[in-house]
């Protein structure tokens, strides 16, 4: 990598660090969720982008961790940071109990089988009231801690791509790789593949479930319709996919061109940005399947670790 | 000697045809065995049924003492059974060094010499840092090839390892082949082009409808009217 980019990574993270003493409640709301969407973008790749194993139901993870963490937090008393880690270690755990018998189906049909886990967790979630309160949802004590979230979600939002960045780099990341190339090959040349999907994606499922309880933090209210849309899904996946799948850096890119582009779209315009952000997605299918980064990966004959 | 590759009575069913229908091979150590018979007799069948890639309706395979039929793909790998295949299977957007690296679980250090040794035994060492979906077909063929050969299994299965491959990179294939039976590999191939089996082979097992036809040293396998009648018709 060049001599420029950790020194200019450095001088971005001292920036975001330093950001929230000049900065509005707005203006942090707005940042925080931008980590978000970097965290959410960025694990939906780690399983997808490098074993090309779709899962087109990644908010279930965000959604299960928002309630396991404010299940801690209301009927335990749990500091929130620590709840927030609990929501993702049962994120994490529900993607060892349902990638064990899923990731041996192929194709789509992970993808549909992921796409109905969130929908079961989302009637899950309505059903057990005693526990999360059924469809009046669930509401969190008061707290103002949005500064300490937006330093939260910035690290989750870092850690998944520094674990990215290993993975790539590493003999690991490329047997993960081999699994989206050619399977049965990876396979007869001695890849355990159930065992390396089933590790990618438990670590795609942590984040999304640290910054569910997070973002459920933030938020303060909580419902089974706010934390499992499809749409999430949907937008995560738009972003990996615009900004290149597969690669460290295109997560992150995808995620904050578009949620830049949300922002400043959504405010003036709220039917029209729904018509671009759909046309986005036919572009980005139709004329660029490999992203901006996997375009000019092609082009410029860039190493992988971008 | 006792055999290293025992195959019994292994039948193999797709929907209502029978792919093999009742084989029996028996491989000894150190020693080269070609597969041949016309298309749709069951080799690369029999060949994905040996390595796990299909699972056996009936019938027992046995690999160095030890039943491996029910095993998946990558534990009868492990055990020192590597294969290529007959379309290439390389990792396109992995480069030729990475595919190699991939396959091993071996320390790194010791993965990359490895790796380049190989890579320079078939002359691809310049071409290392390439994808190996840029690579030409006889280069990816050769990529596969030398894959296998990371582990350094007990026992090889080459399916189709000419086709597509000039005559000055066959004849060093070849040659690296009959090393491999000299360091005490044992080799399995199915061939379609007869100079190499016949040049090549020790001994030669012919499958025809799913079953085995015949077996014996090449010369005798060519004088077989079975087996020219299986080929050409009667």
């Amino acid at each position: 990598m060049k001599r420029w980019f950790p020194a200019a990574l450095l001088v971005l993270a001292v920036g975001l660090a330093l950001y929230p003493l000049q900065a509005t409640g707005y203006g942090v709301r707005v940042m925080l969720q931008l980590f978000m969407w970097i965290a959410l973008a960025q694990s939906w790749n780690l399983i997808s982008g490098l074993t090309g194993y779709v899962s087109f139901g990644h908010v279930v993870f965000f959604g299960t961790g928002a309630y396991a963490s404010s299940i801690l937090i209301v009927t335990l008393g749990w500091a929130w940071p620590l709840a927030c880690l609990g929501g993702g270690v049962v994120a994490a755990v529900l993607a060892f109990l349902i990638g064990w018998p899923c990731l041996r189906l192929k194709g789509p049909y992970f993808a549909i089988a992921t796409l109905g886990l969130n929908e079961v967790m989302r009637v899950v979630a309505s059903y057990y009231e005693g526990l999360t309160g059924g469809g009046n949802g669930l509401s969190l004590p008061t707290l103002h801690a949005s500064v300490e979230i937006y330093y939260a979600m910035g690290l989750v939002a870092a850690a998944v791509t520094a674990v990215t960045y290993v993975i790539v780099t590493s003999r690991f990341g490329l047997r993960l790789m081999t699994i989206r190339e050619d399977e049965v090959a990876a396979e007869a040349m001695g890849i355990d593949t159930l065992r390396y999907k089933l590790y990618a994606f438990l670590l795609s499922a942590a984040a999304p479930g640290i910054v569910g309880g997070l973002s459920a933090r933030d938020q303060g209210y909580i419902e089974p319709l706010s934390v499992f849309p499809l749409i999430m899904t949907i937008t995560m996946i738009v972003m990996a996919l615009f900004g290149g799948k597969g690669t460290i850096w295109g997560p992150v890119l995808g995620a904050a061109l578009l949620f830049a582009f949300q922002e400043v779209v959504w405010a003036r315009f709220i039917y029209l940005h729904q018509l671009l952000f759909g046309a986005i997605i036919v572009g980005v299918v139709l004329l660029m399947p490999r992203g901006i980064l996997g375009v000019l990966q092609q082009k410029y004959n860039l190493p992988r670790t971008i | 000697m006792a055999p290293i590759l025992e195959i019994r009575s292994v039948v193999k069913r797709f929907g209502g045809v029978a792919a093999v229908s009742g084989v029996s091979l028996s491989l000894e150590p150190g020693r080269i065995y070609g597969l041949i018979g016309p298309n749709g007799s069951g080799k690369t069948t029999l060949f994905n049924c040996i390595t796990g890639v299909d699972q056996a309706d009936e019938g027992e395979i046995i690999f160095k003492g030890r039943r491996i039929d029910g095993l998946k793909p990558h534990r009868i790998f492990h055990l020192g059974m590597g294969r290529t295949f007959q379309v290439i299977r390389v990792f396109p957007e992995l480069t030729a060094l990475e595919n190699l690296l991939v396959v091993t679980t071996a320390g790194y250090e010791e993965a990359r010499r490895r790796a380049e040794e190989l890579l320079a035994l078939v002359k691809l060492e310049r071409l290392a840092g390439e994808f190996a979906g840029n690579l030409s077909y006889g280069q990816q063929k050769l990529v596969e090839f030398i894959r296998v050969l990371m582990t350094d299994p007990e026992m090889i299965l080459l399916d189709e390892p000419a086709a597509g491959v000039n005559r000055t990179l066959l004849n060093e294939l070849l040659d690296a082949v009959r090393r491999l039976r000299d360091q005490g590999k044992t080799v399995l191939l199915v061939e379609h082009d007869m100079k190499v089996v016949m040049g090549l082979c020790e001994t030669v097992f012919v499958l025809d409808h799913g079953e085995k036809l015949a077996e014996g040293a090449p010369g005798v396998i060519q004088a077989d009217e079975r087996v020219i009648e299986a080929y050409f018709g009667r």
